[in-house]
């Protein structure tokens, strides 16, 4: 395998996407070439800093309610309270 | 007669209970499948609109037309993957036809945002001397805004969300390999972003102490 191939696995690697043929390549190819080494420990780190940084944010409440309410609109069931 | 009029009572009774109970079957499945993906499917929404009460329409949207269609719902597929796409189909016919350039960014929209709404996570702020460890939430935030949206958008399903490929292939409807590549060179591209970030608040690659 040379660097253009493996550049292109590098994301699918990092993501664990790879089927076992490639993984396999892969994983030769970086032990020879401390380039792409680099590269896929930098797109590791990128991914990583993505998971850590950005903020999920939590749905405000008035939305929760909505959505529930949304969901229980066809369920009235007046012959059970009668 | 005196017979005839209960039983007849009594089926329609049935009848009518199990059709409530077919409709109850319903909204509680969709309640356990569908409900606890409201956070993610918010934070989508907002990444997309760049706008708090566009996301609540968007998400009120998505989940009238989910439960309205939840039948169409493949049982055992990925419930999350589902709605995303929704919301996705959503947004693209009722933001994108009529709105503003896509891609372009208002860092006083997310300025504000940032400083508006509660972070819900609760910080991992391990002690790393690593200066990309350094950059604030709203530069990561700012950088992920600057690029492209194609490729904006498959990093924030994979990451973000931690959908597969697949999935992702699935939602964006392009092929599996398009992904990747979308992948491989969004990261390229937000690396270099987050190096200007971290270089301009004076943290040095160099620094390996």
């Amino acid at each position: 395998m040379n660097c253009k191939k493996a550049g292109v696995l590098i994301s699918a690697s990092v993501d664990g996407e790879l089927s076992a043929s490639e993984e396999q390549g892969f994983l030769l190819h970086l032990s020879e070439c401390k380039e792409c080494r680099v590269e896929f420990d930098d797109a590791k780190k990128t991914k990583l800093i993505i998971q850590e940084k950005i903020i999920q944010f939590k749905a405000p409440d008035a939305l929760i309610v909505a959505i529930m309410q949304l969901t229980s609109l066809n369920t009235k069931e007046p012959h059970l309270y009668e | 007669m005196d017979k005839t009029d209960p039983t007849r009572q009594t089926k329609t009774r049935t009848k009518k209970e199990s059709l409530s109970r077919e409709e109850r079957q319903k909204q509680l499945e969709f309640q356990n499948e569908a409900v606890g993906h409201l956070n993610a499917l918010y934070n989508y929404a907002l990444h997309l609109t760049m706008n708090p009460s566009d996301a609540e329409d968007l998400v009120q949207e998505t989940y009238l037309k989910a439960y309205r269609f939840f039948n169409s719902f493949e049982r055992g597929t990925n419930c999350k993957a589902w709605l995303f796409k929704i919301l996705k189909n959503n947004y693209i016919n009722r933001f994108r036809k009529n709105s503003k350039e896509p891609g372009k960014v208002d860092y006083d929209l997310i300025k504000d945002f940032y400083h508006s709404i509660k972070d819900t996570r609760s910080d991992t702020s391990e002690a790393e001397s690593d200066y990309f460890h350094s950059l604030l939430h709203e530069e990561v935030y700012q950088a992920l805004h600057s690029l492209p949206e194609e490729f904006r958008e498959v990093i924030q399903l994979c990451d973000i969300e931690g959908f597969t490929y697949e999935e992702i292939a699935n939602m964006v409807e392009s092929p599996i390999g398009t992904v990747r590549s979308r992948l491989y060179r969004g990261r390229k591209l937000l690396r270099n972003q987050l190096e200007g970030y971290a270089k301009k608040y004076g943290f040095n690659n160099d620094n390996d102490q």
